[in-house]
């Protein structure tokens, strides 16, 4: 191979035709959104039931991770509570953050 | 201490047989051979210094992290709802953490409430934020030159950096923070590191070769560490059940003690009032509506055992011992979740002879 390599391996770029999709309608916007995937629904990030020795045991879901999930009211309605699980290394974080919703 | 003996029932046990309590040194020792000390701190010493933050990791961990800007009502709701006795904030517009939200933040606050009832509306309440109380306090603290900047510890730190700092600082509870690379100063949280985590990780890996740490054997009342009644010096502090809560609270504040055993006519422990356990006021606003002289502190030992939300099942709560129970024994006790102190009774009478916490034993096992 020579030193054109790179460029040979660009994607294409897209044709001119395909760039004439309407703009969306009203009407459009007025459709749901697709359903969450119900395996995202799996566990409540909130559950603070959990025995302290069954989260060193259980290993979250990895469909889970990296999804921000967004619950509120159920403190206050002022209250958002935002919920991430990753992984570091070899182990995984669930972390909640409390936000006050500004009014 | 500035809270006056007649509010407080201070217990006098006789000390016959009990041996003279040094805090640190090695003077005070007798009857334990100072090779088995020695050799027990050295294995410990190792154990800690070749061994990670990342190994106190639970395998699923769960933090929760408040908003610097929350308004400090919610906050104490959401920490007795998620039943955990502090948070660390986070500072959205700095996307830094700033500090930690703990109970002698809330038994601050509640006392101030208490003597300025009339002067803090209800909408005051509602929107006074954390950020504002902190920077209340630490105007106070720097007047009296006593704060301490942010403390965390990173995951590739050593047990032994961890448990110094935790000592040093006093704090029961300290931030594991990476900085991942490209993403410059800005933190992620991992985990929330206490001496328990660690020593419950230390009981772990000696628990096979329990012959390295003949210190374990030694009964606890032989050993200088706790506190316990002495005559001379009655830094023991016990409350009277039915004593005003209004008493435990200045204890806590001013005594510098994270808890108070709790005792009946007899002298006889019926429970422990630790700090942690003022986030049960948290529940229906107690704190908000009650007078806390009024509340006694069987009334607020009441609402504790009535929340239960709270992290630590009532067995856990108070955790009792003998003076000739093994340091072995002790530290099990300490390393279950939940428990940050063990009290040691007299057999039978359930009287209380003195008190063991985590960072009494990591001080007495650190050289």
């Amino acid at each position: 191979m020579d030193g054109t390599g790179l460029e040979s391996s660009d994607a294409p770029l897209s044709p001119e035709t395909s760039y004439d999709n309407p703009f969306p309608k009203v009407e459009d916007e007025s459709k749901e959104p697709p359903s969450v995937p119900p395996h995202l629904l799996q566990r409540s990030l909130l559950n603070a039931q959990q025995d302290e020795w069954d989260s060193y045991v259980s290993k979250p879901p990895h469909v889970l991770l990296n999804h921000l999930y967004i619950e509120n009211g159920e403190i206050a309605k002022s209250v958002l509570a935002l919920g991430l699980t990753h992984r570091y290394r070899a182990k995984y974080v669930t972390v909640v953050l409390y936000k006050p919703i500004p009014r | 201490m500035d809270v006056e003996d007649r509010d407080m029932l201070i217990e006098r046990v006789p000390v016959t047989g009990l041996y003279q309590i040094c805090e640190s040194s090695v003077d005070g020792i007798q009857n334990m051979s100072v090779a088995d000390l020695d050799a027990s701190r050295y294995h410990i010493d190792k154990f800690l210094s070749n061994h990670t933050v990342y190994e106190i990791l639970p395998e699923s961990g769960r933090v929760v992290v408040l908003d610097f800007a929350m308004p400090i009502k919610r906050a104490f709701h959401v920490l007795h709802e998620q039943g955990i006795p502090l948070a660390p904030l986070w500072d959205s517009d700095r996307q830094q953490f700033v500090g930690m939200l703990t109970p002698s933040d809330f038994i601050s606050i509640i006392m101030e409430i208490g003597s300025q009832r009339a002067l803090i509306s209800e909408e005051e309440l509602e929107t006074h934020t954390i950020a504002a109380w902190k920077a209340e306090k630490y105007r106070l603290l720097d007047s009296a030159q006593r704060r301490v900047p942010f403390q965390y510890v990173g995951p590739d730190d050593t047990l032994k950096d961890a448990v110094k700092k935790l000592l040093h600082y006093h704090v029961t509870t300290v931030p594991v923070l990476y900085f991942a690379e490209g993403e410059g100063e800005r933190p992620h949280i991992l985990h929330l590191a206490t001496l328990s985590s660690i020593l419950s990780c230390l009981c772990r890996y000696f628990q096979h070769s329990l012959d390295l740490l003949p210190l374990l054997k030694h009964p606890v009342g032989s050993l200088p560490l706790g506190t316990w009644q002495n005559p001379s010096n009655g830094r023991l502090v016990v409350l009277g059940a039915s004593m005003p809560f209004s008493t435990a609270l200045r204890v806590l504040d001013q005594a510098r003690v994270s808890s108070i055993p709790i005792v009946d006519e007899n002298g006889s422990l019926i429970d422990v009032y630790a700090k942690s356990d003022i986030t049960a006021l948290a529940k229906d606003s107690i704190y908000a509506h009650v007078q806390l002289d009024q509340l006694s502190v069987e009334q607020a030992l009441q609402l504790v055992h009535n929340g239960g939300l709270s992290g630590a099942a009532p067995v856990l709560r108070c955790q009792m011992c003998l003076r000739t129970d093994t340091l072995q024994h002790i530290m099990e006790r300490l390393a279950m979740p939940g428990v940050r102190r063990v009290v040691c009774v007299e057999a039978g009478s359930k009287r209380v002879e003195g008190i063991i916490t985590l960072s009494d034993v990591f001080k007495f096992l650190l050289f």
